[in-house]
């Protein structure tokens, strides 16, 4: 109970560091900190695989890319804010953030919810567990979304393919007079 | 009972940390002193017999150096990072079995600190989480040579990092297990893997030269490019953490292949823990062998070998341990 407290006060303060961060690497890392401890709170459950999982995935992997690309475009650091290009978005965001919370409480207050499931399923989250749902009756939808992925990966690079270069040696030359 | 399990692991931990730090020292001499060989010099050789105590010269002054931090640096960050480097560095050991269990007063000892059942995948997750050294370490820095270091680190880590898995996967799927223990125990009784495995040992070695940006993949680094890449504005103990992380990268690399491929402590005569160092020892050679041998890649040949030639194989080879394993042939 204690380990829950002291994570659950990290992953939220990973989670207000990603939003509040004014350096664009900075929000990258609290949202490190966040996945992080997920990663911790599954291995609380004694769900080790989904943790490392998360962490190889998540942490290893997709936050990487991410800093990637915002190291990349963030290169000069810049302490200073740059103006908004929409104007009234933190307004807009405010009122739709009060209707979301304000939503989420009515709907708590009028539904109260039956208790939650106690215990957990048998080998939750270790690897035999995971393998177990994964190739079996949830195979088909583990194939619809790998398919998915795939064709949208494949998508993304025949959109952004280079103009294919002309073969020929003379038509590329007379472009290039021209 | 409590009390001297906790005892143990403290020991264990201690231990563990002085024989990298040692392991570190001394791979840098031994790495010297060959490349010397290699390069018909002497190499360190002043400092005690044969240049036996100049890691600890080495480790003195960069204790002393100045500690510098260029002006538009982001503090925190260029401190965080090569905290990140060395402990990730640090804890991907704890999973890797140095011995078989020994029987002490009545308790069996593993020679691991923890014995997970995915104690590979475990391994990985912790290896993962290096780049960011290398990455927050080259922004941090503000410095246009770090941040192309760092930025050529995350890419040339993460597109590597998808061969190496695809070819541990092999060894996972042979054995049927993802803890390293019990896949050096199916060693001792079905022969070491490395030769019905050899496509993924090779690919896994590859690309643990890669993932430890050890020559000919040191583009991160790459000196007659970018000064030294993603530690160029680095100084004192902090430059050393990075090259402490990445020699002990190097150490772990080599002691997961042996664990994987070679069947760990296993080997007759000598006591286990001798057995697995010798092995590692073998490995360490090689990578300062290659580095003595090799010229760097160019950087878009090294995403090419990793994305069109390395996956690939690595997935060809995986499917066809799948077919093996599952008995259709």
């Amino acid at each position: 109970m204690i380990a829950f407290g002291i994570l659950a006060i990290v992953a939220l303060i990973g989670g207000i560091g990603v939003i509040v961060a004014r350096q664009p690497v900075h929000s990258a890392l609290f949202l490190i900190v966040n996945i992080v401890a997920l990663a911790i709170f599954y291995i609380i459950l004694s769900a080790e695989f989904l943790a490392a999982a998360q962490v190889i995935v998540y942490a290893g992997a997709i936050m990487v890319l991410f800093l990637f690309v915002v190291t990349l475009l963030t290169a000069g650091k810049d302490d200073e804010e740059a103006g908004e290009e929409l104007s009234g978005q933190r307004i807009t965001a405010g009122v739709l953030a009060i209707l979301a919370g304000g939503g989420l409480a009515v709907v708590g207050v009028l539904y109260p919810s039956q208790r939650i499931q106690l215990g957990l399923p048998q080998n939750f989250g270790n690897l035999r567990g995971m393998g177990d749902v994964l190739w079996g009756p949830d195979f088909v939808y583990l194939a619809a979304v790998a398919l998915m992925l795939l064709t949208a990966a494949v998508g993304i690079m025949v959109l952004n393919r280079p103009p294919r270069k002309k073969a020929d040696p003379e038509a590329r030359l007379k472009e290039r007079e021209s | 009972m409590m009390l001297l399990q906790v005892v143990l692991l403290v020991i264990k931990i201690v231990l563990l940390i002085a024989i990298l730090m040692g392991g570190f020292a001394y791979t840098m001499l031994l790495e010297r002193r060959l490349l010397g060989f290699f390069q018909l010099r002497l190499g360190p050789n002043r400092v005690g017999p044969g240049g036996f105590l100049q890691p600890i010269a080495d480790g003195l002054k960069m204790v002393l150096k100045e500690d510098l931090m260029p002006d538009g640096a982001d503090r925190f960050v260029y401190r965080l990072a090569p905290v990140i480097a060395l402990f990730t560095a640090l804890s991907v050991d704890a999973v890797i079995p140095f011995g078989a269990a020994i029987h002490i007063f009545g308790l069996t000892v593993y020679l691991d600190i923890a014995n997970p059942s995915i104690g590979l995948l475990i391994a990985f997750a912790f290896s993962s989480l290096g780049v960011y050294g290398l990455v927050l370490g080259g922004w941090a820095s503000q410095n246009k040579y770090s941040l192309l270091g760092g930025i050529r680190a995350s890419a040339q880590i993460i597109s590597y990092e998808l061969a190496m898995g695809l070819a541990v996967m092999g060894v996972i799927m042979t054995t049927g297990t993802a803890n390293l223990y019990k896949i050096v125990l199916y060693q001792q009784h079905h022969g070491w893997l490395w030769l019905p495995q050899i496509g993924a040992f090779i690919i896994y070695f590859i690309t643990g030269i890669a993932e430890t940006n050890r020559t000919p993949f040191d583009l991160p680094e790459a000196e007659s490019e970018l000064v030294a890449g993603y530690h160029t504005e680095y100084s004192g103990m902090r430059f050393a953490s990075y090259y402490i992380a990445e020699y002990i990268n190097m150490i772990t690399v080599s002691g997961i292949a042996v664990t994987l491929f070679f069947g760990g402590w296993l080997g007759p005569w000598l006591p286990p823990i001798i057995w697995f160092f010798i092995k590692v020892a073998i490995f360490l050679f090689v990578f300062i062998w290659i580095r003595a041998t090799l010229p760097r890649f160019r950087y878009d040949r090294l995403m090419n070998f990793g994305w069109k030639f390395l996956l690939p194989a690595a997935l060809i080879y995986f499917l066809g341990t799948a077919v093996f394993v599952s008995g259709v042939l």
